[in-house]
């Protein structure tokens, strides 16, 4: 008896691997197989995942949607295991340099979608060699010409930054850049401004020790750097007085005369050298290295030529060099060093408009007015010390509190509102709602380098069969703006002719039959 | 010699016990931490701005978390047994510094909570359980069991719709506004306020804590109440309430004294459990509430993959919850002297 069960187990065993061996006629005939996609995002992307794989199903893409923490998708992705990929990348310096060229130059730290074409490389490369800004937006230009037909990605779409304050605030403006530039703001009533930042924390009080943009919103009030920018992106001089290129990769900066640190200190060439050389040096914090050190490329030394002089040099060019330096904030050196990194970081000095009384990072921020300040950039008016006497900076990660908050009046400034708020707000006549520009794309990346994404007809179809129209109008209420390729409006060198991927669902099956794949 | 009696050798002995257990909590939350995926360098560099891969390299290294794990664990147990929590890679700055300034936030809005709950839940029990299979027994049941499934976010933000932005008794969010707090001594702010005579103080902290507390404290409420009525109506059926009633006791005497004591004790058990879990649910009111507690710092680590941060709130949590425990223990001896002796 037992023989004979063990040899039905046998042929019932072969048998199944036999069927399993024996190819199966794809669904639409021979010569076409079925496509099918796992379309991965994070959670909070997930309702725009669902509209895409129905889009995509319906030009006979199986499409399945799957969910993941960040960190765990990306280790996923850099392995080359996924197939596409809802993703997002932000830009600071208003420039390619931070967007195109880590996101799609070959190999390079961002390049998810192992997208290589040395034609667009070299293009990005002429736009970082050269100084001269007609010549870089040349070659911006022609490196989205040549990367939309590529389609690395499914082109997306960038954000309008919303933030919302009470209508006795005066002369307020979100800015691009997220500075919450309070020494110009106005209060028709009252002397204190509160601020709801739509973050959980700051991570430090040290200008030199952090990487988030929450942390640098809240400390721009309280240090000021060399140059800084105006609500749209313009560079203009702050603590530098004027600068000049002495060649491609050397720059002379001459710094303001008669400006003081909070504690009295009159600021020179020595806290310059200093601030610029905490960040660029190794174990210069204390024995710990700036993360922020990478955010000045080839930045080589910082040098004193006079009392109020400075000479930067660079180790390559660096044309996105006024643009990065806007965001290295000079630190007072004689204070630093007497009291050391740790307590620098307990009990800030720095020469903005704004100094520190009070603060726990996850919780508020309570600044006073700087009533020895320089006067801030005379680009931007009004100059002289801030108008309100003291501002306080309070954590609100919750996006409906911080609503609440503004309309009961606790608080006079939000970050962040949510599109679905957003026109209730501007209805309310105490209240007033302005956006600024995105900085960040968001993308669904693919996977080029693998089947089914390693063929153009397969990606160019994707971008035709999505209606982003449609899912943006759903889901960000005309907050958001469709791009060509991975370039920002925002960003220099944004090409405004080159038009978005058409909503074709008929040319998506097309392409996708062509590239050998059937419909169902 | 000390003769210690059987209790304080029971404490002592319990104490004792808490070592191996934190030892154990620190090991499960090192090695959890570095099995799930993510790099904390990483996560900090971000995206927006150039990092190149040897920069990343470079901070790992500074960091020691290029070396091998079992080097990088013995290196945090010897530092651990010299009291060091060390240093949050994020925040560049001491971990014990960070628990010792969100701890106590946490710990009023738990105890709010709690008292919140037993002031609430108590009374409805005792009085579901006397009115037993009335109306109001009826309706408090029903009304305990959608508390128990109303999710804290959602309770949060409807308190904050209703009684911040429509009635505007209470404020939205924040723990008291810059220049009334008190002096620091413990960190919980009403009682810094009481003890320093600082009534203004006092009162916004108070209202303040109001909705955050009630928000995380309702559903305890509910658990409260269910099983405060289930065992008054054990305790009610049983012999010695009885007897006492044939002996004569006033009803009031025999409710509050012979009933209520003994009913007690489930509910004291399940609310040295359910502190624990407030300790560990109060993430999400935490956040909606801007309450600058332990429970964001965690979450907040967790996502930033901020090993050291994470495993010290564990432990933090972990001793939290035993002596939380330990003290509903010796509670029990005074409820039921008999278990002293057990």
């Amino acid at each position: 008896m037992q023989m004979r069960y063990r040899w039905v187990t046998a042929i019932s065993i072969c048998v199944l691997l036999l069927c399993m061996a024996i190819p199966r006629p794809a669904a639409g005939g021979d010569s076409t197989k079925a496509l099918s996609v796992i379309v991965d995002t994070i959670a909070d992307r997930s309702d725009e995942a669902q509209a895409i794989a129905e889009y995509l199903r319906a030009v006979g893409v199986s499409a399945e949607v799957r969910v993941w923490e960040w960190s765990a998708l990306k280790e996923r992705i850099l392995a080359g295991e996924r197939q596409m990929y809802l993703t997002d990348w932000g830009s600071a310096y208003f420039d390619p340099f931070d967007l195109a060229v880590p996101k799609l130059k070959t190999g390079d730290r961002g390049n998810y979608s192992f997208y290589s074409n040395p034609r667009f490389d070299a293009a990005l490369d002429t736009a970082l060699a050269v100084r001269d800004h007609e010549a870089r937006r040349r070659a911006y230009f022609e490196a989205q010409k040549i990367l939309r037909p590529d389609a690395p990605w499914v082109f997306g779409y960038s954000l309008r930054e919303t933030e919302a304050a009470r209508a006795d605030v005066l002369d307020w403006q979100p800015s691009m850049d997220s500075r919450m530039n309070l020494h110009d703001v106005g209060l028709k009533r009252g002397d204190t401004i509160v601020v709801g930042m739509a973050a959980d924390g700051m991570l430090t009080l040290d200008p030199a020790a952090y990487r988030d943009r929450a942390t640098e919103t809240v400390i721009r009030n309280m240090f000021d750097g060399l140059v800084t920018r105006t609500v749209d992106g313009r560079i203009v001089p702050e603590i530098a007085e004027s600068w000049s290129a002495v060649s491609d990769t050397e720059y002379i900066f001459r710094i303001r005369r008669g400006v003081k640190f909070h504690n009295g200190d009159a600021l020179t060439a020595d806290d310059v050298v200093f601030s610029f050389d905490r960040v660029i040096r190794d174990g210069a914090m204390g024995g710990r290295t700036s993360p922020r050190k990478g955010l000045l490329g080839p930045l080589a030394a910082v040098e004193k030529v006079d009392s109020h002089t400075i000479k930067v040099r660079l180790s390559s060019p660096f044309p996105v060099l006024l643009q990065a330096m806007v965001h290295v904030q000079i630190v007072p050196r004689d204070y630093l060093m007497r009291v050391g990194d740790d307590a620098f970081a307990r009990k800030p000095v720095g020469c903005g408009p704004f100094r520190f009384v009070e603060g726990r990072l996850d919780d508020k921020v309570v600044m006073e007015r700087f009533d020895g300040y320089y006067g801030g950039s005379p680009d931007l008016p009004p100059v002289g010390s801030a108008r309100v006497t003291r501002a306080i900076f309070r954590m609100m990660p919750d996006p409906t509190v911080r609503v609440a908050a503004l309309k009961t009046g606790e608080v006079h400034i939000i970050q962040t509102v949510p599109a679905h708020l957003a026109s209730s707000l501007a209805r309310d006549r105490n209240l007033q709602v302005k956006s600024a520009e995105g900085t960040r794309v968001y993308c669904i990346e693919m996977n080029c380098a693998r089947p089914p994404f390693d063929d153009v007809r397969v990606r160019v179809a994707v971008n035709h069969a999505i209606d982003w129209d449609a899912i943006l109008t759903a889901i960000y209420l005309g907050s958001a703006t469709r791009l060509a390729t991975a370039f920002l409006p925002s960003g220099f060198g944004y090409d405004a002719e080159l038009a978005p991927y058409s909503y074709d669902p008929n040319k998506a099956r097309a392409l996708l039959a062509e590239a050998g794949y059937g419909g169902r | 010699m000390i003769r210690l009696s059987r209790l304080q050798v029971k404490v002592i002995e319990r104490i004792a016990a808490t070592i191996p257990l934190a030892l154990a909590v620190a090991l499960a939350a090192f090695v959890l931490m570095r099995a799930i995926p993510g790099d904390p360098v990483d996560i900090m560099m971000g995206e927006g701005a150039s990092s190149s891969g040897e920069e990343v390299a470079a901070l790992r290294a500074q960091l020691g978390l290029d070396e091998p794990i079992h080097r990088q664990l013995s290196s945090y147990l010897k530092r651990l047994f010299n009291g060091d929590l060390g240093y949050s890679i994020t925040r560049s700055r001491p971990v014990a510094e960070m628990i010792r300034e969100a701890l106590p936030a946490t710990i009023e809005l738990a105890v709010y909570a709690i008292l919140f709950a037993l002031a609430l839940g108590i009374p409805v029990g005792v009085v579901s359980a006397l009115r037993h299979n009335t109306a109001f027994d009826r309706v408090s049941t029903a009304v305990s069991f959608i508390g128990i499934s109303l999710p804290a976010f959602w309770l949060g933000i409807v308190g904050i719709l209703v009684f911040s932005m429509t009635l505007r008794w209470l404020p939205t969010s924040g723990r008291i506004p810059y220049g009334l707090e008190p002096r620091h001594i413990t960190g919980l702010l009403t009682l810094d306020a009481l003890l320093t005579g600082n009534m203004p103080a006092f009162g916004s902290a108070l209202r303040h804590i109001c909705l955050p507390a009630v928000t995380l404290g309702l559903g305890v409420a509910a658990v409260i109440a269910r099983i405060t009525r289930s065992s008054m109506l054990d305790v009610l059926g049983s012999d010695f309430v009885l007897f006492a009633r044939a002996k004569g006791v006033p009803e009031r005497a025999v409710t509050i004294r012979h009933a209520l004591r003994n009913a007690m004790i489930p509910t004291v058990t399940l609310v040295g459990l359910q502190f624990g879990s407030l300790l560990g649910g109060n993430m999400i009111v935490e956040t909606i509430f801007g309450w600058p507690g332990l429970g964001r710092v965690v979450v907040d680590a967790i996502f930033a993959r901020d090993y050291p941060v994470v495993q010290a709130s564990v432990m933090v949590y972990a001793l939290t919850f035993v002596m939380v425990n330990l003290i509903t223990d010796l509670i029990y001896t005074v409820l039921d002297p008999k278990m002293a002796l057990q």
